[in-house]
């Protein structure tokens, strides 16, 4: 059984947010939903002015607060260490979301097909093209049953008001690819692999490179490991924050 | 269907199934449960009723995991899945896509891992535009025009022969009085090799680039000073010392490898301990990667520049050899300027003759010298040079830069040391020397000193010896040739008036750019720039551009374009340029559609690509090509196409277009693919999707491995046919805005800008951000609601100064201290650290009125706040994106 | 004697008008309310003010969770009262038992609405909380504890409390006859069978108590133990929703004793000392929750880390500060009003009724206190601070959820009686 782990190297990160867009069109999360989320900072002042990014996934703690609050069990953790959603189970109480400390849950406030930025299925002809698939690049693979509990817990196109959150690309994953965010990350500032196995990218990188966890202190016991920086100080700013869905 | 949730979802089902599932959500959600009872869960809730147990697991029990995937079937892909290879088409750098389709579908774009760009990945643009592959606000018919130009289009749906039909009427109508009444306007052209060279050169049509607003003054500079066509970027492979020098690294803004590729470049030649000094009022362009920010002030460049090469022959450190056997500064200048020539031969002074000979006998040449012969004053164009950057200290850069003296000395030296002069390497067998210091520098060049500032760089770097270089200073990616407009610019080629629209040969612009804003303002007062009125455009046909929006100067582009009769738009998306000035627009395919070829070169590695059609186009839209074969047949030029895309396409027998047939674009580049040697034909494009051909030789690199080097040239040094073009223009009387800067040796002056009222005290600068490469990405979701809104980009303090708070919505007032003439618009503001405090920014490609939800009501576009015309355009005719502005709460 | 027409004691199926226009009234809200959980059943929760926390910059809980605690609160009073009664044998009390324990079933059914009113699942919830219980969660003290045991316990009471009048009524011949025969089950009221009823009641009172402290400890659970949240995380969480509870729940209870003992005119019951007794425990656990407040202050402005801090000030100072301050304020009102009359030991009912309306507005605020701010400022991460503004809808449907309480009293009242038929008189009058 693998220990999966995601390492994200600061010292290269220049916040273009790919990851953030590879991540909506591979799980098709609706608008205004990041599973993975770009911070870009700013420190200091002119003209000591330093600006960094901060790739923000979900954590898939070992000692995850969502998965201990969640009343039905529909948030759980693999042994293999992926945190995921049982879109058929939850509830939608949002206790996990409120008791993640990482902001990384985001709720199907309304269904996910009715925020898919574009009305595309009011077109006769783009919904001929599509078959009505919402959005018309839908996944399939969100469809399909993982792991031997087999339960419904890739993507995001499935139902309203049920939590959602990054999955690490389970099913991605247990195809033998990378997470989505890790594949496209065009300086390759992620490396997603098996603690356990000594030679794997992200067990070398662990050894070779300074690292922090993010809230370490909450004994959250992240699997994201941030290499060659520092975490974010309170005095950083958020600059060019996005809030999503439509413009205000 | 509830038996299915008990098991595997079935991937066969089809597409109204997997609607259903979404759509009865909830309902199915509870069958699921109702079938399907983890026992496991099933005890736990039921133990833990059991009080003290409960409270024990409840405070101290670690988490319970679920048995992950050991031993379970993977999971396969679905039926129906299939992989193109092709090329993104929304970016400039043409990275490797990988296109996945389920039944026909497309659902993902991933980064194509064989291409030499982009090694599998993609930047957020490229990702996004999928949507675009079915945008239901895309142009999906012909449409004609039915009401006046100038203001929100009014259309009806053509059918596509209708449209052209009446589109050749008009190019017909033209051509018969001039080919020239037809102008022809590309935006990102993504195949020279198709339209620009095939299609417009068979139409004999005027052609504009989207260059002047780009970085042409660089090119320019490059293509007159040492050659190549292109502007300045380093070695990244052996560079260890890189001035990012008012380069956009983090948001594309880079010589052809727009984004990913040098980005990666960068942090690799980090990890190897390259240091990264960034030129820049902004610091969000280095992105975390400045090892040492700069904040030079906006204009001011050529000073800095001025004040390094002051400094660099302080230190008497310069690469002799370089300079004696590869540039003019051993030639001899007379006392007005020009060389000494003996029978057309420039002179040099040689030490062992003690007289002038010509350049290329001599033995022992002096470098730096001043000599009396036959009563002329001579000086080699080195010690001109020297002289002339003799007041430039650093000292008088400080004050006009607003950078301390000491920073420049410092930087000046850091380059010297690293510069290791005299050192050389072998590669591939040929020794070459080593100069690891350059700088990458790219739309910099949008000033009104842009030649000049660009001229001064390259001298810096030659006197380093870094040109050409391993390590040192690169011109254009994976190619270092001659181009023609350097013996093109050795001559002086003014013509009477009248002159064409593009005011070519002409007194105004002896280096001539081709600004498209230039163009406008022409067609708004002919006379004054003496161009005959019955040569102006009658047809004009805008390939893939959206100038009203994406160019400088929005006002008098459409002021200017309204004068032309008929104009045809190709855009996917009814863009601000088809909604304001389109009489026909037609519907062009995004990515859906067959084009190039394109290169695929990384810089070391000689590769070349296709775009291929991934998907059906949407609606009734078609690729350029086969546009442009029907207006091609339509107007009666279709044989003169079909030479000219043999030509272009460097098609071999019997692998050629045969005249009078026309033929599918499909067929046109399997024909390309077998003159390419690649046996399968298309086929290898479709899977593969890029012909890797292997490392380029060191001589396609490296002007220095070439022989002779730099293909023989002498690289300018000293400019003289510059001094030569300024008199010439002066003794036709032009106006000196229009000559001033034609000097031998860059002499910095101030900006027109600084002329405006001290009220206007900020200046504007523009730029790009990496959501919006180009106007037609912001018609994408996905990245629009990334960077949803048009913003301001300020300084706190400066903020403070005007009470104006984070997100208040202000007056952008701007100033043109040529003609008075004042614009405004409003925007949000959006305060940053990261940028000088007397500067504001504001980046490009928002301001669409298209009818798109996600690009319309975005806030003003950039251009409107910049001017064009003398002040605010280069001596090239590039036009300058700085302005001076105040700010004011609106 | 089932001749004799007499008629039923406390106004029981006696329609007056002024009645049918509370009963209307009542039904308006109600009837605002469903429509407002049909438009959130059609469109999703999109149409209310809670957005996700974090990047999306809003709040995921908000007022429905906020009136769960204020309800659940509530419903600390009927069962204590009446479990006081029992054990102290306070019998001046008895006359408000009743009210009390129906007080507690509605108000723990009105818990029980707000909870599916925020769930994004609400039918799975109602399958899933008991089939999927997790101990390891907080809400299954919530859930699972409070909305069932809580409540099933309170129904068991009730209905045993109810078995003597239910005789009673039986007595006399009304179309309701049959119902109060079943309620009645074969009790006749002969004193072995008031004595076992006692012994009964007395037992299950003396295990309801710790039940009632693990339920409202629970709820303070679920915010109290979660460590990433600054404002929430604290060991003091859980006694204070006890106390707080306990306050919110007297307050009602005195304000329902006034309005039967002016409603039903009848001025002896319930007697003063029973509003003496309320109101000095009211004063009591009011003063005990504002000790609880300023321990919490000094914890977090002494020791507490950035963030906590950063809290603290937006609720005391700035954004929040409104919210708390009228929530202190009147409570500390209502403790002065309290303080003066237990001093001078003179008791006046109106007084004690504005006492406990304000505690009442105390427990609204402090409730939004401790769940809004927490999700809106309370991120570790330098996430931009959230807002939440409650849409018509959430506030309709919570306004129709406090009409479905009172129209739930209020039909009770002409089905039974609201107070205890009292032991003598009552009981000699329909003997004879």
């Amino acid at each position: 059984m693998p220990r999966y782990a995601m390492t994200i190297d600061l010292s290269r990160c220049m916040g273009c947010r790919a990851c953030m867009v590879a991540c909506k069109v591979e799980n098709n999360t609706p608008e205004g939903h990041f599973w993975m989320y770009v911070f870009r900072f700013e420190e200091d002042e002119f003209p000591r002015t330093r600006i960094w990014f901060l790739p923000r996934p979900c954590q898939h703690c070992d000692n995850a607060p969502c998965v201990k609050v969640c009343p039905v069990g529909a948030r759980y953790k693999r042994e293999d260490g992926l945190v995921l959603t049982d879109f058929q189970r939850c509830i939608g109480c949002r206790y996990c979301e409120v008791a993640c400390p990482y902001g990384v849950n985001y709720f199907h406030w309304k269904h996910p097909n009715k925020a898919q930025y574009l009305d595309y299925n009011d077109d006769p002809e783009v919904r001929e093209r599509t078959g009505g698939a919402m959005p018309p690049y839908r996944n399939p693979d969100q469809d399909v049953r993982y792991g031997q509990e087999r339960r419904l817990t890739a993507g995001s196109a499935h139902y309203r008001g049920v939590i959602g959150k990054c999955t690490f690309c389970v099913h991605r994953v247990e195809k033998g690819l990378e997470p989505a965010c890790v594949a496209n990350c065009p300086v390759r500032v992620f490396e997603f692999g098996d603690l356990d196995d000594p030679d794997s990218a992200v067990s070398q990188k662990l050894r070779s490179s300074p690292h922090f966890r993010l809230l370490e202190e909450e004994g959250t016991e992240p699997r994201v490991f941030y290499l060659n920086g520092t975490p974010p100080s309170p005095d950083v700013r958020e600059v060019m924050p996005v809030k999503g869905g439509r413009r205000s | 269907m509830a038996w299915a949730f008990g098991t595997v979802w079935p991937i066969s089902c089809s597409h109204e199934e997997h609607a259903k599932l979404i759509s009865d959500g909830v309902k199915t959600g509870v069958m699921a449960m109702a079938l399907k009872i983890s026992r496991r869960t099933f005890l736990k809730g039921t133990a833990a009723v059991g009080g003290t147990a409960a409270a024990v697991t409840f405070l101290y029990r670690g988490l319970d995991t679920l048995a992950g995937p050991e031993g379970e079937p993977q999971a396969q892909a679905p039926p129906g899945e299939e992989w193109i290879a092709t090329t993104c088409w929304i970016g400039k750098q043409d990275c490797g896509m990988r296109a996945r389709r389920i039944n026909g579908r497309v659902v993902n774009l991933e980064g194509n891992p064989a291409h030499p760009r982009n090694l599998g990945t993609l930047c957020p643009k490229g990702v996004a535009q999928i949507t675009a592959l079915y945008d239901p606000h895309r142009v999906r018919t012909p449409l004609i025009r039915t009401n006046d130009k100038g203001i929100p289009g009014q259309f009806r749906p053509a059918s596509w022969d209708e449209a052209l039909d009446l589109v050749a009427a008009k190019i017909r109508e033209a051509r018969a009085k001039d080919p020239k009444l037809v102008v022809w306007q590309k935006g990102r052209s993504k195949s020279a090799a198709l339209y620009d060279d095939s299609f417009a050169a068979a139409l004999g049509a005027i052609k504009l680039g989207h260059g002047a607003f780009c970085s042409d003054a660089g090119y320019r500079a490059s293509e007159y000073t040492i050659g190549p066509h292109g502007v300045l970027h380093p070695d990244y492979k052996h560079c260890r010392y890189i001035i990012h020098w008012g380069y956009n690294l983090t948001a594309g803004g880079g010589n052809k490898l727009c984004w990913i590729t040098f980005p990666r470049q960068v942090v690799e030649a980090k990890e190897r301990g390259a240091k990264i000094v960034h030129i820049d009022p902004r610091l969000h362009s280095a992105g975390p990667h400045a090892d040492w920010w700069i904040p030079i002030r906006p204009g001011t460049d050529l000073a800095l520049a001025l004040a390094l090469i002051n400094r660099v022959l302080e230190r008497g450190l310069v690469d002799q050899d370089y300079l004696l056997r590869y540039t003019n500064a051993p030639f001899l200048v007379q006392e007005d300027g020009t060389f000494l020539r003996v029978d057309g031969r420039e002179q040099v002074w040689d030490e062992v003759a003690g007289q002038p000979v010509p350049y290329d006998v001599a033995t022992r040449p002096f470098l730096d010298g001043a000599f009396e012969w036959q009563g002329k004053k001579l000086r080699t164009a080195f010690r001109v040079l020297r002289e002339h950057v003799a007041p430039y200290t650093p000292e008088w850069a400080s004050q006009i830069c607003d950078i301390p003296a000491r920073d420049i000395r410092r930087l000046a030296d850091e380059m010297v040391d690293n510069a290791l002069i005299g050192s050389t390497v072998i590669v591939d067998g040929f020794e070459i020397p080593h100069r690891p210091v350059a700088i990458h520098t790219y739309h910099f060049a949008q000033q009104e000193l842009g030649f000049q500032a660009v001229r001064a760089m390259l001298i810096l770097m030659m006197l380093l010896g870094a040109p050409g270089a391993v390590g040192g200073q690169l011109i254009d990616p994976g190619s270092w040739k001659k181009h023609d407009n350097y013996d093109k610019f050795g001559r002086v080629t003014m013509k009477d008036p009248p002159y064409d629209v593009l005011l070519e040969n002409s007194p105004f612009f002896p280096i001539n750019s081709k600004n498209s804003a230039m163009v406008a303002l022409v067609l708004r007062d002919p006379q004054r720039w003496q161009v005959d009125p019955n040569k102006l455009p009658q047809v004009m046909i805008i390939h893939m551009a959206n100038p009203v929006l994406a160019f400088g100067s929005s006002q008098d582009i459409l002021e200017g374009f309204k004068r032309i009769p008929f104009i045809v738009v190709l855009d996917p998306w009814l863009s601000k340029t088809a909604d304001l000035l389109a009489d026909v627009v037609l519907p062009v395919s995004t990515m859906e559609k067959y084009e190039g070829p394109l290169k695929a070169t990384d810089g070391y590695v000689d590769a070349v690509a296709l775009r291929i059609p991934i998907m059906e186009p949407l609606g009734e839209s078609r690729s350029e090509l086969e546009i442009y074969l029907d207006l091609a047949e339509r107007v009666g030029v279709l044989n003169a196409y079909l030479e000219a895309l043999n030509k272009g396409l460097g098609l071999k027998p019997p692998n050629v277009l045969a005249p009078g047939r026309k033929p599918t674009p499909r067929e046109v580049f399997e024909l390309w693919a077998k003159s390419q040697g690649v046996a399968e034909g298309l086929a290898y494009f479709e899977k593969i999707g890029v012909l890797v051909k292997g490392r380029l030789a060191p001589d396609k690199i490296y002007g220095y491995a070439q022989k002779p080097p730099f293909g023989g040239i002498r690289h300018r040094l000293y400019g003289e046919s510059l001094l030569l073009m300024q008199r010439e223009a002066r003794r036709r009387g032009v106006d000196q805005v229009f000559w001033r800067d034609y000097t031998p040796l860059p002499v910095w002056r101030e900006p027109t800008m600084e002329r405006s009222p001290r009220k206007y005290d900020l200046y504007l600068i523009s730029f790009k951000l990496i959501e919006f490469k180009q106007a037609r990405g912001t018609n994408l979701p996905l990245v629009a609601e990334l960077a949803p809104e048009q913003r301001l980009w300020m300084h706190p303090r400066a903020a403070k100064e005007r009470g104006i708070k984070d997100g208040d919505l202000v007056w952008v007032e701007s100033h043109n201290a040529f003609t008075g003439e004042t614009r405004r618009v409003q925007v949000r503001v959006a305060l940053t650290e990261g940028i000088r405090p007397d500067t504001v920014g504001l980046p490009h490609h928002y301001g669409d009125i298209a009818r798109h939800p996600w690009s319309q009501h975005q806030g003003p576009g950039a251009g409107e706040l910049f001017f064009t015309g003398p002040g605010y355009i280069a001596n090239t005719a590039d036009q300058s994106f700085q302005v001076k502005v105040r700010v004011y709460k609106a | 004697m089932s001749g004799r027409a007499i008629t039923l004691p406390y106004g029981v199926g006696r329609i007056t008008p002024g009645w049918l226009a509370l009963v209307g009234a009542a039904a308006a809200l109600v009837g605002l309310g469903a429509f407002a959980y049909a438009q959130q059943e059609i469109h999703g929760h999109i149409v209310t003010g809670l957005r996700d926390w974090g990047s999306m910059g809003g709040a995921p809980w908000g007022l429905y969770v906020s009136f769960i605690v204020y309800f659940v609160g509530v419903s600390f009073a009927g069962i204590t009262v009446a479990a006081f009664i029992r054990l102290l044998r306070l019998d001046y009390l008895r006359p408000i038992s009743r009210a009390a324990e129906i007080l507690t079933i509605v108000s723990l059914i009105l818990a029980a609405f707000s909870v599916l009113a925020d769930l994004g699942q609400p039918w799975r919830g109602i399958v899933n909380l008991f089939r999927y219980a997790r101990p390891q969660s907080p809400f299954f003290g919530t859930f699972t504890m409070v909305i069932a045991g809580y409540l099933f316990a309170s129904l068991v009471y009730f209905y045993l409390a109810g078995r003597r009048d239910a005789y009673l009524m039986a007595q006399h011949d009304s179309p309701l006859r049959w119902f109060y025969r079943m309620w009645a089950a074969g009790y006749r009221d002969t004193p072995q069978e008031r004595e076992r009823h006692q012994r009964t009641s007395f037992w299950l009172a003396l295990g309801i108590i710790p039940l009632l402290i693990i339920a409202h400890s629970t709820l303070g659970l679920v915010f109290g133990l979660m460590g990433g949240r600054p404002g929430w995380f604290s060991a003091l969480q859980a006694p204070g929703f006890v106390v707080l509870a306990g306050i919110s729940g007297i307050g009602h209870i005195v304000v329902i004793a006034a309005l039967l003992r002016w409603a039903l005119g009848t001025p002896e019951r319930p007697a003063m000392a029973a509003f003496r007794w309320l109101g000095l425990a009211l004063l009591v656990l009011g003063l005990i929750y504002v000790y609880f407040t300023l321990v919490e202050m000094m914890t977090t402005g002494y020791a507490g880390r950035e963030h906590e801090q950063e809290l603290a000030k937006l609720i005391l100072t700035s954004y929040y500060a409104p919210y708390f301050w009228v929530g202190m304020g009147t409570l500390a009102v209502a403790i002065g009003l309290l303080a003066v009359q237990a001093l001078s030991g003179r008791w006046s009912i109106p007084l004690l009724v504005v006492s406990g309306v304000l505690v009442n507005v105390t427990a609204v605020a402090k409730r939004l206190i401790i769940v809004v701010p927490s999700l809106t400022h309370g991120s570790l991460l330098p996430y931009g601070t959230g807002m939440y503004i409650p849409t018509w809808v959430e506030g309709s449907i919570i306004a129709g959820l406090m009409g479905l309480g009172a129209l739930m009293i209020l039909l009770f009242m002409k089905i039974f009686p609201i107070m205890e038929v009292p032991e003598p008189s009552g009981a000699e009058e329909v003997r004879g």
